[in-house]
């Protein structure tokens, strides 16, 4: 029987992944995270075997946490090590699996065994294809795509804490010699209803508070493309939903100011209704959208505002 | 320094078989992938403010001189290529295993630089696995790079953190798409290009063991998605538009008046 081990630093990644073990029946699963994530409770109705405490996990760099992946993974013989599609987690996967002769996918939306194989789907060519993969040796690492699935519930197991000792595994070559934190802010995205989107459609920064006052008024997340965050720094990098970003499913999703390039659109396909805003009718979001709206953001927004608090709209 | 690039599919004028679901790969333009050009364009400054030689490396099946040549034609200097039908069936730690020997065959180097994913299969795994495999310490997600005498100053940006990061060569770097804009060649660069060395390298003369060029993961299959979506444009005025989309959202439920 297969033993897996999960890696997580937060409960919520930890129980979308318990989800991925029992696709394919796993018996035997095991947990390390930070020690900071300990709640007896939940854990104990996760099915799990035991569960590694590592003290600063979340801020142990991948090249240091490598050995203790590897040294786990052999001690215990796990036949599939999972985490969340998380740069960190990534690096740390690939070095692990070069270091064992092992096959990494990264990104998998989805996971199953087929007559005794394992074999996983993820994204292909910037998203818009899914390859369809056979893993042929293990372990195997995979990084998953979170999506907001939820474990069922269990009866409360017997579980075994083991605490691991933080290891002097540095690696001297490399030398951090800042770390900014950023800060977190509003929900998870992956469990809002409504989303508001924002894009390069904006034009200065505090324009994006058109955009807030909407989500506000909805009840809604706030999120953006990748260059939002990334190249403009608007927006936590946390914030941007794609292939390389958040992969979210709410009921509505309100795009402004976002082409719609297959690299974004993989990241909100599963939203029930899009809606586009964007000026320019070429667009490809508005061959994805249920309801496109061809005009200036700067002229559209402030209306709709205007329709939702004379109608006193909410979200149902 | 040895800058890797992907020659890959141009998505943005792939077309898929409408019966099978499949990508038309073989109808596909080739080009270079975006962080790999990102990579090669942050090896140019370098060498433009420091000094020093831009190797590209590349391994494929079927590769296009002509593709190749446009890493020459941003200012690259030399070509070291594997071409051979095995990378059709390569994974990350097959391509891995040609490209670190493929490295020290074209002499090694201070700064390895590639992209944070490649874009067509976009592991994120090629810098990370050659650190493992070559034993130099790699720094990903780069979105600044210093020389500082022979200290390399690197900004990464993670989810929830920016780090700065300092290491002394050798070194391996994965660009995100932000550390910079590639450049389009000038009609002269081009020229010049076609008068650059490119060495075909056969994989034999890389000595890999088998089992380095085994495949640990096999593709079943490829297919497009489609969302079936309404397409329900929504004209007149702003307000009048807006009328519209609240009146519908109602209607579908998602929201209240
Ligand atoms: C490997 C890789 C991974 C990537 N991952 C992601 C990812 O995870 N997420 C992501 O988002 N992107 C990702 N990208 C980038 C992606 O390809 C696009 O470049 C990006 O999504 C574009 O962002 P945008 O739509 O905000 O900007 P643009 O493409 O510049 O679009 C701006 C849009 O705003 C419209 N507009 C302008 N002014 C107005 C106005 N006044 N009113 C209304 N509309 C207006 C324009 O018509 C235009 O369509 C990735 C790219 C690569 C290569
Ligand atoms: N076959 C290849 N030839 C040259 N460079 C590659 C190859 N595959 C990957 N790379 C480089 O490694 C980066 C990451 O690729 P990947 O690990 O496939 O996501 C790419 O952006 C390229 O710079």
């Amino acid at each position: 029987m297969m033993t897996v081990l999960i890696l997580a630093g937060e409960l919520d990644e930890l129980l979308e992944l318990r989800t991925v073990a029992d696709q394919i029946g796993a018996q035997d699963v095991e947990a390390l995270v930070p020690d900071a994530l300990v709640d007896g409770d939940t854990l104990s109705s996760l099915g799990l075997k035991r569960v590694y405490l590592l003290e600063g996990f979340e801020e142990t760099p991948p090249e240091e946490l490598v050995k203790i992946v590897i040294d786990l993974v052999k001690k215990r013989g796990h036949g599939l090590v999972v985490g969340p599609s998380k740069k960190i987690y990534r690096e740390l996967f690939a070095r692990t699996a070069q270091n064992l002769s092992s096959p990494c996918l990264t990104d998998c939306t989805s996971l199953e065994s087929v007559e005794g194989s394992l074999v996983a789907e993820r994204p292909f060519l910037g998203g818009g294809y899914v390859e369809r993969l056979a893993i042929k040796r293990l372990p195997a690492l995979l990084t998953i795509q979170l999506m907001g699935r939820r474990p069922q519930t269990r009866e409360k197991g017997s579980l075994e804490m083991v605490r691991l000792g933080r290891l002097s595994t540095e690696d001297l070559r490399l030398r951090r010699v800042a770390v900014e934190k950023v800060e977190r802010r509003g929900a998870d995205l992956a469990k809002a209803r409504v989303v508001v989107s924002v894009g390069r459609g904006f034009k200065r920064r505090e324009d994006l508070k058109m955009a807030e006052d909407l989500a506000q008024l909805l009840g809604a997340e706030l999120a953006c493309s990748r260059p939002i965050a990334s190249d403009l720094g608007w927006m936590p990098e946390e914030k941007h939903v794609g292939l390389s970003g958040k992969w979210i499913s709410p009921q509505l999703y309100i795009a402004i100011g976002i082409s719609g390039q297959v690299q974004h659109m993989v990241g909100v396909r599963n939203s029930r209704i899009i809606v586009a805003v964007n000026n320019d009718t070429s667009a490809p979001i508005h061959r994805e959208a249920d309801y496109s709206v061809p005009l200036d953001l700067y002229q559209f927004i402030p209306a709709l505002i205007k329709v939702l608090r004379e109608r006193g709209a909410r979200v149902a | 320094m040895h800058v890797f690039v992907k020659q890959v599919p141009d998505i943005s004028t792939l077309e898929y078989d409408p019966s099978t679901l499949a990508p038309r790969l073989e109808k596909a333009t080739p080009r270079l992938g975006e962080s790999d050009l990102v990579a090669l364009e942050a090896a140019l400054r370098i060498k433009e403010s420091w000094g020093g030689e831009v190797v590209v490396l590349s391994a494929g099946d079927g590769l296009n001189e002509l593709v190749l040549r446009e890493a020459l034609a941003m200012g690259a200097d030399r070509c070291f290529y594997v071409s051979d039908p095995i990378l059709s069936r390569a994974d990350a730690w097959v391509t891995a295993n040609i490209l670190s020997r493929l490295s020290k065959k074209a002499g090694g180097a201070d700064l390895l630089l590639c992209g944070e994913a490649s874009s067509d299969s976009g592991n994120y795994q090629l810098g990370p696995r050659l650190s493992e495999a070559m034993g130099i310490p790699c720094i990903t997600h780069a979105v600044s790079v210093e020389l500082d005498g022979k200290v390399v100053r690197v900004r990464r940006s993670l989810e929830d953190r920016t780090e700065i990061l300092e290491s002394e060569a050798p070194l391996i770097i994965t660009a995100s798409l932000e550390l910079a804009s590639p450049r389009l060649p000038s009609l002269l660069m081009i020229k010049a290009a076609s008068k650059k060395p490119m060495t075909r390298v056969d994989i034999s003369e890389l000595g890999l063991e088998k089992d380095l060029l085994e495949p640990l993961v096999e593709r079943l299959s490829v297919r497009v998605l489609k969302t079936a979506r309404r397409n329900i444009v929504l004209d007149g005025g702003p307000l009048e538009c807006a009328e519209r989309l609240v009146e519908s959202l109602v209607r579908e439920g998602v929201l209240r008046a």
